[in-house]
């Protein structure tokens, strides 16, 4: 199940926030391709955000080709879905690394250290979506 | 009409009692599918500016417009568009609840009869019973749902959940969010008046500040929340003079400091990040908290 929560104060425009939820969503197989997405009114309902807020995060969502949306029917989480060439989607990522690089050396996390981190992380997920019943 | 046209446009407007002003040169503009907020204090002018937009006060001077109109000369055009959800609802005492909404629905060209259902029953709402008996909670309902069934382009809250418990004010909104804007959302306005803003903050596209009868600050809400920062580090020992130009500190204690900024968030960050801070964040204000920072500088989010 999709369970999105927002934070006013993080400085990230709202629908944004649900944008990169619905990603790491994705991505971490809590929804998977095929399965569909809340649609707009309940969604808007049960997070108390302007219901335009939800519309414009799955419209840029279909932008990006993460969800499909099929007439009468709602949206979908997309099979394969990066449309990006792969030196993009590196480049897109890089920003985010070089984030967390910077925050690490702010926190006194070392090279090593944080590689680890890293390492662990893609193991969670991988075992989360292992865990998951196909 | 075109899709352009503002569907609330208030120009200078000045609204005089006695000698007091009460609205003095307010400014703003609501396009449509948004959500508005109006915040202020009591007695901002708040009230008085929405009820020359319904044509129930006279401007002293300064514009209007509704649907490009004016609602004083087309009232009849700008009202049947329009519904209005004010602080103290009153109805006839003497109707039952199926009474009112048979008369509020006489009066409009259309009355979502499957809307009036389903929040009767959501709301709980006894349709026999007297709107005399109802508790204030139970009218406000009964407000919205009258408000909201004839399908209206812009719907006006003046300081709706003010005085409601808070499982009637969840719902209020819930039913704004839900039933009202499901409808046409492009052409589904709210512009609500409230100093209960953080209740508001996921629907509140757009905000104007009213502080004695004037706009003090108009924003987009998520350009508003990256605008207001409070950024917080802590250096390995007291790091002497810092350069914070276009930062307000709101604490200091040895290696720590918690400052305040408008607008000029990444660049304080730059210059706090070069004195290599062993901890450095920062978080947006809420629109309750940015209401306080503008209202009362010297108070700001302590």
């Amino acid at each position: 199940m999709l369970r999105l929560q927002l934070n006013f104060k993080s400085g990230k425009p709202v629908y944004l926030q649900v944008v990169d939820q619905v990603k790491a969503a994705a991505a971490s197989g809590v929804i998977r391709p095929g399965e569909p997405l809340p649609s707009i009114r309940p969604l808007a309902e049960e997070l108390r955000v302007n219901r335009n807020t939800v519309a414009k995060a799955y419209a840029e969502l279909e932008s990006q080709g993460i969800i499909e949306t099929f007439a009468g029917k709602g949206c979908f989480v997309r099979a394969n879905h990066s449309p990006f060439r792969k030196a993009i989607r590196i480049e897109l990522l890089t920003e985010r690394v070089d984030e967390a690089v910077v925050q690490a050396h702010h926190l006194q996390v070392g090279r090593a250290e944080f590689l680890r981190l890293a390492e662990d992380r893609f193991d969670a997920f991988q075992h989360q979506r292992d865990r998951t019943p196909r | 009409m075109n899709s352009e046209t503002p569907v609330v446009e208030i120009e200078r407007l000045v609204r005089r009692y006695g000698r007091r002003d009460a609205v003095d040169g307010l400014n703003l503009r609501v396009r449509p599918g948004r959500c508005y907020g109006f915040f202020g204090r009591n007695g901002a002018g708040k009230t008085t500016s929405i009820k020359c937009l319904l044509n129930l006060l006279r401007p002293t001077s300064g514009a209007v417009r509704v649907f490009g109109m004016d609602p004083a000369r087309e009232e009849v055009a700008v009202k049947s568009r329009l519904a209005y959800v004010p602080d103290n609802v009153a109805f006839y005492p003497w109707m039952s609840v199926r009474d009112t909404l048979d008369y509020c629905a006489s009066f409009r060209a259309r009355w979502n009869q499957e809307t009036e259902r389903a929040l009767l029953d959501q709301f709980r709402l006894d349709a026999r019973q007297k709107t005399s008996h109802l508790s204030k909670g139970q009218r406000t309902q009964l407000a919205l749902i009258t408000a909201i069934c004839p399908e209206p382009e812009l719907l006006v809250l003046d300081e709706p959940t003010s005085g409601l418990d808070p499982i009637v004010r969840r719902e209020f909104i819930r039913t704004v969010i839900g039933a009202y804007q499901d409808g046409d959302p492009g052409r589904r306005t709210v512009f609500v008046s409230t100093h209960l803003i953080s209740e508001f903050e996921g629907l509140i596209d757009e905000f104007t500040i009213i502080d004695r009868g004037r706009d003090v600050l108009t924003l987009d809400a998520d350009a508003a929340r990256e605008r207001y920062q409070k950024i917080y580090a802590r250096f390995a020992s007291d790091p002497g003079a810092l350069d914070l130009a276009g930062a307000h500190v709101l604490r200091r204690e040895g290696r720590d400091i918690e400052i305040f900024v408008n607008g000029n968030s990444a660049d304080v960050m730059n210059r706090l990040k070069s004195r290599s801070p062993e901890t450095l964040t920062s978080e947006s204000l809420t629109l309750e908290e940015i209401f306080v920072a503008t209202l009362e500088p010297g108070e700001a989010v302590a």
